[in-house]
């Protein structure tokens, strides 16, 4: 009854369940309703394959200690459809914001959910404004 | 001279092997389907069997982590462009997800002795009026319903009957999932797409390696 509650619980039931725009596997068994948010990370990798994408970041927490975290994003070709490419991220960038929806199984592993770029730009990754933001670009 | 075009044209249609003396869903579908794709949880009746697997899904349970193709059920309704090509023997659709090929059998064939289940199961399809419609059996019970942990059996008993119907511009699909095994009643899924002639169906290489969820 466990994994029944907790996606009946949801608000979000039909998208949880069905097969939204943007879902291919679903963030509601992997991953908690909450979000987290980091800032000023730097890419150490990032890999746009089926099924799905991947971008590895590290930034100093409050603590001062270095900590890797890994972003799961959506397949490669959904991905490419919102705008991303091989280039979007590279080693040794610095990204000012990276959000998403944490693991359920509490490792430093989220789904990405939104980027924003040193130069403004911004990626959304989820929800109906999907793409990119062109920073000054209305 | 006219009537040698006309015999010519003629001539060309029918070497084509084209078959639209039905509805036509030849070209590109991108995905649109509605918000009641799949039914709400609380309205899925699962049988006992059923709902132990639903409760004990994981990663390790997802065939699409590990990069097998989801098939049918699973991938009757994904998120991905189609393509339909419409042959006098056969009604193929190309999903983009997974480079998966459904092939429908249009010739009036039965399903060969020993055809093991796959993925795809055995297809064939018949027209009801401009509604085509599809019966699918021999299925793998690799598989599930849904993204989300619903279960499917893949036993003996379970067979699939999808109506596609073209409004226009507009290709719409009922899927009628029959699993006794797992499922009180049949599990019915509603898929649209908007005639793309425009569109692309891009590669779809899968890694396992990036599929696994930490």
């Amino acid at each position: 009854m466990k994994k029944l509650g907790v996606v009946a619980s949801s608000a979000t039931l039909a998208v949880l369940i069905g097969v939204s725009a943007s879902a291919h596997h679903s963030g509601a068994v992997y991953f908690e309703g909450t979000k987290v948010e980091h800032k000023n990370v730097t890419v150490v990798s990032y890999t746009l394959v089926n099924p799905h994408g991947r971008l590895v970041y590290t930034f100093t927490d409050d603590a001062g200690t270095k900590v890797e975290w890994t972003a799961e994003l959506q397949s490669a070709n959904y991905s490419r459809r919102m705008g991303l490419d091989p280039s979007s991220f590279s080693p040794g960038q610095t990204l000012s914001f990276v959000s998403g929806a944490p693991s359920r199984s509490g490792a430093k592993f989220i789904r990405l959910d939104r980027v924003v770029f040193e130069n403004g730009d911004i990626a959304q990754l989820a929800g109906p404004d999907r793409g990119i933001i062109r920073a000054g670009v209305k | 001279m006219r009537s040698r075009r006309l015999a010519l044209a003629l001539a060309m249609i029918l070497m084509s092997g084209k078959a639209f003396a039905q509805t036509d869903f030849e070209g590109i579908w991108e995905p649109r389907h509605p918000p009641n794709a799949h039914p709400p949880l609380a309205a899925v009746k699962l049988t006992p069997a059923g709902r132990a697997e639903f409760e004990s899904f994981g990663p390790e349970k997802d065939p699409a982590l590990r990069c097998i193709m989801p098939a049918v059920p699973l991938g009757i309704i994904n998120p991905y462009p189609t393509e339909i090509v419409q042959q006098k023997h056969q009604i193929l659709i190309l999903h983009e997800h997974f480079h998966e090929v459904r092939r429908i059998f249009m010739d009036g064939r039965k399903v060969p002795d020993r055809w093991a289940p796959s993925l795809e199961g055995h297809s064939t399809g018949q027209w009801e009026g401009q509604t085509l419609v599809i019966r699918t059996t021999h299925l793998s019970p690799d598989n599930n319903m849904t993204m989300t942990g619903l279960p499917f059996s893949g036993d003996e008993r379970t067979y699939v009957i999808e109506r596609l119907s073209r409004d226009g511009n507009v290709l719409n699909l009922t899927a009628e999932v029959h699993d006794p095994t797992y499922y009180e009643e049949p599990y019915v899924m509603h898929g649209r797409w908007d005639f793309a002639p425009k569109g692309e169906i891009l590669e779809y290489e899968c890694i396992p390696e990036f599929g696994g969820v930490q």
